[in-house]
């Protein structure tokens, strides 16, 4: 490493963490500070360290509904993602291995999911037509529908790099259509499979719009609803506020720290064949 | 054990037609070679035997059962491909036995079998391990294995060998040819490799655009080529071939003599030319030789002639050897 290097890379290692680690560490003094402390606003070691004051605070604010919010937003998202990687893991099998004259306009539906933004009202029309709106099972949904497409080509640009004897070499060990998906194709996607567990999961959990529009209702409240919710009341406790950001934070956060590895690699791995 | 007839078969991808209605019959138990240059349709007339690809046309028995719709897996054959094909995530033992598994027979039953095989194959300490820790030897004999193990009337192979170096491969053609002899099952091998034709075949078949050339055993190929492109493709080095002039004066339109029947000697012969470049291959000795009429001819003489580059020798034709088409 030459000298330049050196400083290059301490220099963009300060500015990452200016910018990535210090609001982190403002959310975490603030959230054990007591509320005269929080008022302040400053970046200043804490006075009195409450953080288990703080913590039973916020999950007791209105007949915990931060519990109730973490449930909705773990069956949302774990519905979701699996839906996710099922469907798309089967669409991108089939887009690759089937060539057919669908092919092109479901490649063009996809690509349209993709780029065409969401329209809210009509979508709030057929889910109430339908029945679903305010529910989870909606959500879930909601949320396959608009991942679908990213999971699609990520799956099938991945599956594009499996040699396609080995379909043939199934077919002739007498594998069925769905034996040759589950039993050879499905297990060899594991590492374009975590990094769409990952990402999605991540962007389903952190979601707030979506949640807001579709699925309103003091019982379905997510995650990220429970930040809305508690801003009127929170107020003047900003302990509070940042206790209860910081909790919304960090299940995104180790499921990134943990697995950031696998989604580089499970992205690039379509990339390049070989 | 069965007979695999092919009659009037052909396939077309689009308008391109790559199979132009071939007729053959490989015998029960015998060991038939596809032969041909790159792009000829053997991997493409493989396929359709092992119902991968369809036939656009024609009728395919296998066993006196016609097999023209089947699927695969009903066909009563097994195939080891060229990139072996082992399933990346599956150990050996699973690879071997997967076939089984897909049927839903009993554990017991796949564990017995699969011991069985790969004590055949010499796979055993092998069983545990995925295929990326193999070597090319050891993975083919996996691929071999798992075809094995279907107990198949007929094994298609297409081009196993050609990943593998070239000491690898004479003993995989040895370790075939035992297969063969021992499970006595109908094999059907493309290649395009003249030498493992020659070597394995029980019955070639030198197949050129799409249709069947000539069928016979290697022997046969070598000594009664039926056409040029025969005559050219089998033996090694190439067979010296001429048209126009010099084939006119033979009486015929193409004339052929191979470079292990040409005499040599330095006084006196049929064709004089001079020495352009010498291939040392230690048992034999291949000329090339510059020559006014013909341009260019290839001679094979034993290892340790004696000879320099730019020298004058002459050649003639052994009697009874020459090729006239
Ligand atoms: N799926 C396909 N679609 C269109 N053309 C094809 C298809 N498969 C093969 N072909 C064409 O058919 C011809 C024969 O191909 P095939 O793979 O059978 O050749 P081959 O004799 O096995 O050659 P090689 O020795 O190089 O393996 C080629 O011209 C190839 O381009
Ligand atoms: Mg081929």
């Amino acid at each position: 490493m030459t000298r330049r290097q050196f400083y290059t890379g301490v220099i963009s290692l300060a500015v990452a963490g200016v910018i990535f680690i210090l609001p982190f560490v403002f959310v975490l003094l603030t959230a054990v500070k007591t509320k005269q402390d929080a008022a302040l606003l400053t970046f200043s070691w804490p006075v009195e360290w409450h953080f288990l004051d703080n913590l039973t605070e916020v999950l007791r604010t209105r007949n915990y509904m931060l519990l109730l919010a973490y449930f909705n937003s773990t069956v949302i998202t774990v519905c979701s993602v699996t839906l996710l990687v099922l469907f798309g893991a089967m669409v991108g099998y089939v887009l690759q291995r089937r060539p057919s004259g669908w092919n092109k306009v479901i490649y063009a539906f996809v690509l349209a999911g993709l780029m065409i933004p969401p329209a809210v009202v009509p979508t709030i029309w057929i889910l109430q037509s339908v029945g679903l709106f305010k529910t989870l099972t909606g959500m879930v949904f909601i949320q396959v529908a608009y991942g679908l497409a990213f999971s699609v080509l990520l799956f099938r640009s991945f599956i594009a790099t499996i040699p396609r004897d080995l379909d043939e070499a199934a077919i002739i060990d007498g594998a069925k259509p769905w034996q040759i998906f589950f039993r050879v194709i499905l297990p060899l996607l594991k590492p374009v499979t975590v990094t769409v567990i990952v990402v999605q999961s991540i962007s389903i959990f952190n979601d707030f719009t979506n949640p807001l529009y579709y699925l309103p209702g003091r019982e379905n409240v997510t995650v990220q609803l429970t930040l809305y919710n508690f801003q009127g009341q929170f107020q003047t406790q900003f302990n509070l506020l940042f206790m209860n950001i910081l909790l919304v934070t960090i299940p995104p956060l180790i499921v990134f720290v943990f697995f950031n590895r696998q989604i580089v690699a499970g992205m690039t791995a379509g990339a390049v064949k070989g | 054990m069965a007979k695999v007839v092919l009659e009037n078969i052909r396939k077309s991808f689009g308008s391109l037609d790559v199979i132009k209605g071939i007729d053959l019959a490989v015998e029960d138990g015998e060991f038939c070679v596809f032969v041909g240059p790159s792009g000829c349709g053997k991997s493409t007339l493989l396929r359709m035997i092992s119902g991968l690809e369809t036939s656009s046309d024609g009728r395919m028995l296998i066993g006196d059962r016609d097999v023209t719709h089947a699927e695969p897996s009903q066909r009563g054959i097994a195939m080891v491909f060229q990139s072996y094909a082992l399933y990346p995530h599956l150990t050996v033992r699973d690879n071997i036995g997967f076939g089984l598994s897909l049927a839903g027979r009993p554990k017991a039953e796949i564990a017995a079998k699969v011991e069985k095989t790969a004590e055949t194959l010499q796979l055993t300490h092998l069983l545990d391990r995925k295929p990326k820790a193999l070597s090319g030897g050891q993975r083919q004999r996996v691929a071999i294995g798992r075809a094995i193990i279907r107990d198949p009337k007929v094994f298609l192979f297409d081009e196993p060998l050609s990943n593998l170096d070239a000491a690898l491969r004479s003993q995989m053609r040895m370790e075939l040819t035992d297969l063969h002899a021992r499970l006595g099952a109908t094999m059907i091998y493309v290649t395009h490799d003249q030498v493992e034709a020659m070597t394995m075949a029980d019955k070639i078949v030198v197949l050129n655009a799409g249709r069947v050339e000539q069928v016979g055993s290697p022997m046969e190929l070598y000594n009664r080529p039926a056409s040029p492109f025969v005559a050219g493709f089998i033996g090694s080095p190439k067979m010296n071939l001429y048209e126009g002039a010099i084939a006119a004066a033979e009486g015929c339109t193409t004339y052929g003599i191979r470079p292990e029947h040409l005499s040599m000697s330095t006084s006196e012969g049929k064709w004089k030319g001079t020495i352009r470049h010498i291939e040392r291959l230690g048992a034999d000795t291949v000329l090339y030789l510059d020559q006014p009429d013909l341009m260019s001819i290839v001679v094979r003489v034993p290892g340790d002639a004696e000879l320099a580059l730019r020298q004058e020798i002459f050649v003639t034709p052994v009697p009874g050897k020459e090729h006239r088409f």
